[in-house]
């Protein structure tokens, strides 16, 4: 039953990679409308994909830590 | 998998004791975060003392006045951009928390210290077997120093809005889009440190733990590419999150509404 638990948690992983997906996509989409200003569409996308593999860490931090419990 | 489940939890450990010091009748305890934190707050001492040796500033920059110029520009153009009125009294704190978090952050590239059992095998001398253990580890890895960040930066944002706006701005500030918002605008300040500091932490102590396994996995060639990017372009992006958040805090407290 903790291991479903390590699982789910690790699952946040793969959301987290949709999120950074979506981010870049929109970057992209962004720059190629508006050249000049991909300086700051950069940094914005910088910020925006940092935030949301701050969730996949999380998850990872969460099942990590309940492994160690398991064992 | 046993050993390296006993490892990592050791590395969680969070008072990892080198040595104590004996001093009015206490023993207080040093652990390897305080020792991290004393080197990284040396290399920034050294380096504000080395980069400041200027004999004159000139309108022409010499090697040093150049850096120099670079660093603080940098510093004051970020708090002039995010904070705004405000900047010159926030530009010296988002620059010592950005250059602190930076440096420790990727400090652990800089482990260049031989373990002892390194030395017994080179040498074959029974003495350093009893030699003390002591790895560079970032300190932001100790969920500790990221706690003390947050509340600085939490407190920093609580008593510059009192001072700058007044008792009566400040509370203006909870109701200011419109009252519905003021249990959210309470709960920020119980929410914004706890995410700041689970940010820093999870991602260096993450960003630690993935190095340490995959050193374990594959020992030579790969770890150097994966360094490249959990220890110098993750640390380096915390930090810089870390301030940007800052300011984000402080910006929609000073600026919204006069």
């Amino acid at each position: 039953m903790e291991s479903i638990a390590v699982a789910l948690a690790i699952m946040t992983g793969g959301f987290a990679a949709i999120g950074v997906g979506i981010a870049t996509a929109k970057a992209a989409e962004a720059v190629s409308r508006q050249p000049e200003a991909s300086g700051k569409i950069m940094q914005i996308a910088l910020i925006g994909m940092a935030m949301a593999e701050a969730m996949g860490i999380f998850g990872f931090l969460m099942s990590f830590l309940l492994y160690s419990k398991l064992a | 998998m046993e050993g390296i489940l006993e490892r990592l939890n050791e590395e969680m450990a969070i008072n990892s004791r080198v040595f104590s010091i004996n001093a009015f009748g206490f023993d207080i305890p040093i652990s390897e975060t305080m020792i991290s934190m004393a080197i990284v707050t040396l290399i920034i001492i050294v380096l504000a003392l080395v980069l400041v040796k200027v004999k004159k500033f000139t309108p022409i920059p010499g090697k040093r006045q150049t850096v120099i110029e670079v660093i603080v520009d940098f510093v004051n153009n970020f708090t002039k951009g995010q904070v705004g009125h405000y900047w010159k009294s926030f530009a010296p704190y988002f620059g010592t928390i950005l250059f602190f978090l930076l440096i420790s952050n990727i400090i652990s590239i800089f482990n260049i210290i031989p373990t002892k059992t390194f030395f017994y095998d080179m040498l074959r001398i029974e003495a350093f077997k009893d030699f003390p253990v002591y790895q560079l580890k970032p300190p932001t890895k100790d969920i500790n120093v990221p706690a003390t960040l947050a509340l600085m930066s939490i407190t920093l944002l609580l008593f510059s809005t009192i001072f700058l706006r007044g008792i009566k701005g400040f509370l203006k500030t909870f109701i200011e889009p419109s009252p519905i918002m003021l249990p959210f605008k309470i709960l920020d300040y119980f929410v914004r440190p706890l995410t700041l500091t689970l940010r820093l932490f999870g991602n260096i102590f993450a960003a630690y733990v993935i190095m340490e396994l995959l050193i374990i996995a594959v020992p030579i060639f790969i770890p150097a590419f994966a360094s490249l990017y959990f220890d110098l372009f993750d640390g380096i992006l915390q930090a810089y999150i870390f301030i940007f958040l800052t300011s984000v805090y402080l910006h929609e407290n000073l600026e919204t509404a006069h």
